[in-house]
């Protein structure tokens, strides 16, 4: 604890448009935790930006007073990596759903994991689209017959976000609940510190299409792992873990943040224009 | 989750004390606040009026609270480094535990649960702490809000038993409809 001043709250933060998520979504919680994260960083609002795709959780960045595109959907990751590189000063967050990053976006976040590009991606994983109201996305169990598109379940082993997100690249992996609001900002704020592409995934319950998400908050607990910078170490404890390990940072990797070469030399546009064989 | 949780025996100084009121009034009033705009987004309005007055009644306490602090240096706490035996601030109700279909009477339980859970801070704190000046706001900080519980049960006894289950969906959200 330090007796220090502190110029911003959470509030601060949040924009004057109202969320119309539905009432008791997990996406609320989210966005009071990058708030509150952004507060503790001390960071002013015109040195963040908040990048988003489409989706419920996607509409994040109306909801915030700090500067934010929302995108394309699925392509949040691209347009985040080219703001960073082109304005390495931000503090560029990214913020969407399963659906928008691993299934629309997911070669984009594949990409993103590898080039390792310094951005926090925080992603809303309820397991259905949403707001096209209850379809099954990449990371819906096989056998949940929710959906009339897919009356028996789809039958196909769900998307492995941290698994994939580690193997490919990301050096920072943590998976929360949006039932620890408190504990999600302090793991967003450590995500956020840490240099180069974090992805921290939130079980964040959709209460009108998974209402049987309900549970969530009896099911998750506490990891009881220590963060490793050992890849295969974290790597073997998420192939083995139900999901619902929470609350911790699970992955911290050295891997140096990717920076363009133009940025590194310093060079001007026609110093770089002038590299090519054109 | 991987907070301390005690019970507010860790309050021992005035500054302390006054933190975590005005954590705890600023987070309430903020969250009663964003519980009446769910709550007429979704055409509920006698719920969302209850919510509204908690909100201007807890910014109330906070405006008080505010002047209180002047000229006081506040130690500064990280959200999670607050003393409080629940995830948020006692007063602050669960988004997870709101729905679009809460009656009026479980939303006057869920902010009647969540006033008395903010008086049994302050009682905590005051049975805690050893400085007599703490002790006295603690307990000052304690009746008022049991004066907000006090209100809250007036308008249970009011509410019908007709108004003791959630609303009924005429028009369900259904997947593929």
């Amino acid at each position: 604890m330090q007796a220090v001043v502190r110029n911003y709250k959470a509030r601060d933060y949040k924009s004057e448009v109202k969320p119309i998520w539905c009432p008791g979504c997990g996406d609320y919680t989210v966005l009071n935790a990058i708030t509150r994260a952004l507060a503790e960083l001390a960071l002013p609002p015109h040195e963040v930006a908040i990048i988003s795709g489409i989706g419920c959780s996607s509409r994040i960045p109306a909801y915030t007073s700090v500067y934010g595109f929302h995108g394309v959907h699925g392509r949040a990751l691209p347009v985040a990596t080219g703001l960073k590189l082109a304005r390495p000063d931000l503090t560029v967050l990214v913020t969407g759903g399963d659906g928008d990053g691993f299934s629309i976006g997911g070669n984009h976040f594949l990409h993103a994991c590898r080039r390792n590009v310094d951005l926090t991606y925080i992603v809303m994983d309820n397991q259905v689209y949403g707001m096209t109201k209850g379809q099954a996305s990449p990371t819906t169990a096989p056998d949940w017959e929710g959906s009339k598109l897919t009356p028996e379940g789809t039958g196909i082993n769900p998307f492995q976000p941290l698994v994939i997100g580690l193997a490919s690249g990301a050096n920072f992996i943590a998976r929360v609940s949006s039932s620890d609001p408190v504990n999600m900002a302090q793991i967003i704020v450590e995500a956020v510190r840490h240099p180069g592409f974090s992805l921290v995934q939130v079980l964040s319950p959709c209460v009108t299409f998974r209402p049987d998400q309900a549970v969530w908050r009896d099911f998750v607990r506490t990891a009881e792992v220590d963060c490793t910078d050992d890849a295969a170490r974290a790597a073997r404890r998420l192939m083995t873990d139900d999901g619902f390990n929470v609350g911790k940072v699970l992955f911290k990797g050295s891997r140096a943040p990717y920076r363009p070469e133009f940025e590194r030399s310093n060079g001007s546009i026609a110093d770089l224009e002038s590299r090519f064989m054109l | 989750m991987n907070k301390t949780q005690t019970d507010g025996t860790e309050i021992q100084t005035v500054p302390q004390l006054l933190a975590h009121a005005l954590a705890l009034e600023t987070e309430a009033s903020e969250r009663y606040g964003e519980l009446a705009d769910q709550m007429e987004t979704h055409r509920k309005t006698a719920v969302a009026a209850l919510f509204r007055r908690l909100e201007v009644a807890e910014k109330q306490h906070l405006a008080d609270l505010t002047a209180l602090c002047k000229g006081v240096e506040l130690p500064h706490y990280a959200p999670w480094d607050f003393k409080w035996r629940s995830k948020e601030c006692p007063e602050t109700i669960d988004i997870g535990r709101v729905s679009y279909q809460l009656s009026v009477r479980d939303a006057v339980l869920l902010a009647l649960e969540h006033e008395r859970r903010a008086t049994q801070f302050y009682t905590d704190v005051a049975n805690s702490a050893h400085a007599p000046e703490v002790i006295a706001l603690a307990r000052q900080f304690a009746q008022e809000e049991r004066e907000h519980s006090a209100w809250l049960e007036s308008c249970l006894a009011e509410c019908s038993a007709a108004d003791s289950t959630a609303s009924e969906d005429p028009d369900p959200p259904l997947s593929q409809e």
